[in-house]
């Protein structure tokens, strides 16, 4: 009976014990999980999109993409003019104040684009060089870019660069890279509180934020836990630890929500995946991959709309070009193939192939979408030697040219533009690896609609660019990716057309 | 004694660079160096520049006797994901990782000792059968799901620990459980084999015949020399416990090196990854020739 008492006094002790006093609605402090870690504040030195999450809560920039029709609109700028093809003048925020207090002026977005381009090792500096001349202080709110040639993308390199106090990271020839990466001077509408590198960072609202298009955040308190397993994240948000957590796959989120003690909600998503094809001979002689009629026979292969529905979810949809159909420049009319096996097996006939072939299928993601496709290669004749492994091995593969067909994605971090995935995928071979079509004529119509501030001129070269691509079978354009999210019954969390998580415009139910 | 101890430590000298050599190079062929610094996303120029900068472009042989001579003098190099030293990340980490591996011998001891005891006591009955079961489900089970099962059921049917964090002691007793459950089995058959040869032996029947007998014989007279040999596999298990939180850690997302080695994993983080083997290697060698002296100090048979 003693023991008995023990027993139930512990119980007791443990369950008023302080950890059960969760932050929540009563202390108006949001707790939310990401699967992978923070390890750096500074935006500039990350490329997760956890990174651009964070970034686009303590930071700001002169652009930002607007949620309602996913275009750029002016956040630090009040408005820009385009003086010509290679010059911008941009007119800023008057009265916008740093977390410390001080206040933004062009020395500051003039400091923060020399800090980079003249610092090789900033992750953005060869981005920015491509298309940056120089960048001039015009007043004291405003500046002029000068560029080197016209740039269509520009708008959102404007977005990606998050604008630093003078003087913050150093000087010239004497850059300090770990200036803001664990305490961070932003201008966004939280501020740091506390970071602990790999495991929280606690955020607070920034009373003096100006508003601008992302607008006052609701909730005053923000925690960002890294909780690296799923099923532990699912049990913090029932638990009442945790309110949001994202990157949920279907079947898990519906049997969350029956439970009902959560919200699961699940939205479109810029990413987008595709099998890449060897077309240009990359990987050495006897490649079957290398003719057309094979490529398109692949395209027959895969029943992309069922896997899209069945293993993907929610508003996925089979899509037939080397881009997301929602984005801009990603011109529809294209060549397109039907799922049709029989059409497969006459094509590899045709080619060469009649029994088909051996072929190593390199992927790093979604392993079940994978072996489906394995399966419906392996229905038309393809035997696929399924090689899933984590993405630095492919990627290792890749650029030592092994590689005859990889399952990739792309998920474009909320850029709504065909530039994001052409820049990186079309590239001439010789300043990048993905690009194995062997044909020039595909990266001078994709890299040279960026060259361009003219919109129809941009629109003919995209659809170019994306019907010779299709027509050449140099990829297996797949689905649209969706994006699962899961919220507490506390919390309000509305998804947005692009699936970024705009965290900031949670409210309390 | 002496003799037997620097010949067991030149063993473990050869192991850790044998060890050492085989990761330096398994990670430096399976993922290029270059493209892991300069990121997914990185130019072929940007590689290349990363490549001279950071001095990938020279023979492995000679990267290798360079990082193992930094080791020797404490400099574990930096890490390119964290951004900073591996040696001051394994320090911030190691308290959380000392913390849940002493806590789970601990957990080890608590219930293996008396579960060995009670088999010993009751050989091929229920109660020995009970133990037994009890012990070889504990090992059969796959930490992850034991770890998520500890959750569900008390974190959230019965809330009495948190369902993850490292801040409290309370928070580590869930993990502390699942990690020290898969060492139950060894020590608790080792208990009850152990017991029972003790139990057997000439100097328990005379005492029993002066008149000692029930715990007071147990555990004043037979434990002592039962427990012995229980004491170096639990060393061992000690080992086990700094390289096997990877799991656990992660699961109770506790900040120690068990999740500093998945994370580093994930993020193609090399020179973390490559020092972290290396002290989980180094680590069971120095607790397994611990028990080696041990054993040896109590058997001297062993020390020929």
């Amino acid at each position: 009976m003693r023991i008995f008492k023990i027993f139930i006094l512990t119980i007791l002790l443990f369950s008023f014990s302080p950890f059960q006093a969760f932050a929540d609605k009563s202390d108006d402090t949001l707790v939310i999980a990401f699967s992978r870690e923070i390890t750096n504040l500074d935006y500039h030195y990350g490329t997760k999109t956890e990174y651009l999450i964070l970034g686009d809560m303590i930071d700001d920039s002169l652009f930002y993409v607007e949620n309602e029709n996913l275009t750029y609109a002016p956040s630090l700028a009040s408005d820009f003019n385009v003086v010509d093809d290679v010059t911008l003048d941009v007119n800023l925020r008057q009265g916008v104040k740093f977390h410390d207090g001080s206040e933004m002026t062009s020395d500051d977005v003039v400091y923060t684009y020399n800090f980079i381009v003249t610092n090789e090792k900033n992750r953005r500096h060869k981005k920015l060089v491509s298309w940056l001349k120089s960048i001039e202080k015009t007043g004291k709110y405003s500046v002029r870019f000068n560029l080197n040639s016209p740039y269509a993308n520009l708008f959102n390199d404007l977005y990606r660069i998050k604008i630093r106090k003078n003087g913050i990271m150093g000087t010239d020839g004497n850059w300090d890279d770990n200036a803001q990466a664990t305490s961070l001077n932003g201008l966004g509408p939280y501020k740091v509180v506390s970071f602990d590198p790999g495991v929280e960072v606690v955020l607070e609202r920034n009373e003096n934020y100006f508003g601008g298009p992302k607008g006052n955040p609701a909730i005053k308190n923000l925690i960002i836990r890294s909780i690296p397993d799923m099923g532990t994240q699912q049990a913090e948000l029932m638990s009442g630890g945790i309110h949001w957590m994202y990157n949920v796959k279907k079947d898990v989120g519906e049997a969350m929500a029956k439970t009902g003690k959560a919200d699961y909600q699940i939205g479109p998503s810029l990413r987008i995946g595709f099998l890449v094809l060897d077309a240009g001979g990359y990987s050495g002689e006897g490649n079957p991959i290398t003719k057309l009629d094979v490529r398109r026979a692949m395209n027959h292969a895969i029943n992309r709309e069922s896997i899209a529905k069945n293993l993907i979810g929610g508003p996925a949809k089979a899509i037939h070009t080397a881009c997301n159909p929602v984005v801009f420049g990603c011109f529809q009319d294209v060549m397109k193939y039907d799922y049709n096996p029989e059409k497969a097996k006459s094509l590899l006939a045709s080619a060469g192939y009649p029994n088909g072939f051996d072929l190593d299928l390199w992927s790093y993601r979604d392993k079940e979408a994978a072996q489906a496709m394995a399966d419906d290669l392996g229905k038309v004749g393809i035997k696929i030697n399924l090689r899933h492994g984590k993405l630095a091995g492919l990627n290792k593969a890749r650029k030592e040219r092994q590689i005859r067909a990889y399952f990739g994605t792309w998920g474009s971090s909320a850029s709504p533009d065909t530039a994001t995935i052409s820049n990186i995928h079309w590239r001439d071979p010789n300043k990048g690896d993905r690009n194995l079509s062997g044909d020039p004529k595909v990266n001078e119509l994709m890299l040279g609609a960026e060259q361009t501030l003219d919109i129809d001129e941009r629109k003919k070269l995209y659809a170019e660019g994306l019907k010779l691509i299709a027509e050449q079978a140099y990829w297996v354009p797949l689905w649209s990716y969706s994006e699962g999210v899961l919220s507490s019954k506390d919390i309000n969390f509305k998804q947005d057309a692009d699936g970024y998580p705009r965290i900031w415009n949670i409210t309390w139910n | 004694m002496l003799r037997f101890i620097a010949g067991r430590l030149i063993v473990v000298i050869a192991v850790a660079i044998t060890l050492s050599f085989i990761t330096f190079f398994l990670l430096n062929y399976a993922i290029d160096p270059a493209q892991a610094v300069a990121g997914e996303e990185a130019l072929f120029e940007e590689i290349e520049q990363v490549r001279i900068q950071y001095g990938f472009d020279r023979p492995i042989l000679e990267r290798y006797f360079e990082w193992a001579s930094g080791v020797m003098r404490g400099n574990f190099g930096e890490s390119y994901y964290w951004n900073k030293s591996v040696y001051l990340l394994v320090l911030e980490r190691a308290p959380e990782t000392i913390t849940l591996a002493l806590m789970s011998v601990s957990v080890t001891i608590i219930i293996a000792i008396p579960l060995g005891i009670l088999a010993a006591l009751n050989p091929n009955t229920i109660i020995d059968r009970f133990a037994l079961g009890i012990a070889v489900a504990a090992q059969a089970v796959p930490n992850f799901w034991l770890g998520l099962l500890m959750i569900i059921l008390f974190a959230l049917t019965f809330p009495i620990f948190p369902v993850s964090g490292d801040k409290t002691y309370f928070h580590f007793v869930l993990p502390a459980i699942v990690l020290g459950a898969s060492s139950v089995p060894p020590v608790m058959r080792l208990m009850r084999t152990g017991l029972l040869d003790v139990v057997d032996s000439d100097y328990i029947r005379t005492a029993r015949s002066n008149g000692f007998y029930g715990w007071n014989l147990t555990i004043n007279h037979s434990m002592r020399n039962a427990v012995l040999p229980v004491v170096s596999v639990l060393a061992v298990q000690l080992g086990h416990k700094f390289g096997g939180s990877v799991i656990t850690e992660s699961v109770f997302a506790i900040n120690g090196l068990g999740r500093l080695a998945l994370e580093s994993i994930l993020g193609t983080d090399i020179p973390t990854v490559q020092i972290l083997v290396f002290i989980f290697a180094f680590m069971f060698l120095i607790f397994n020739l611990f028990a080696d002296i041990l054993n040896a100090y109590l058997d001297p048979r062993l020390r020929k």
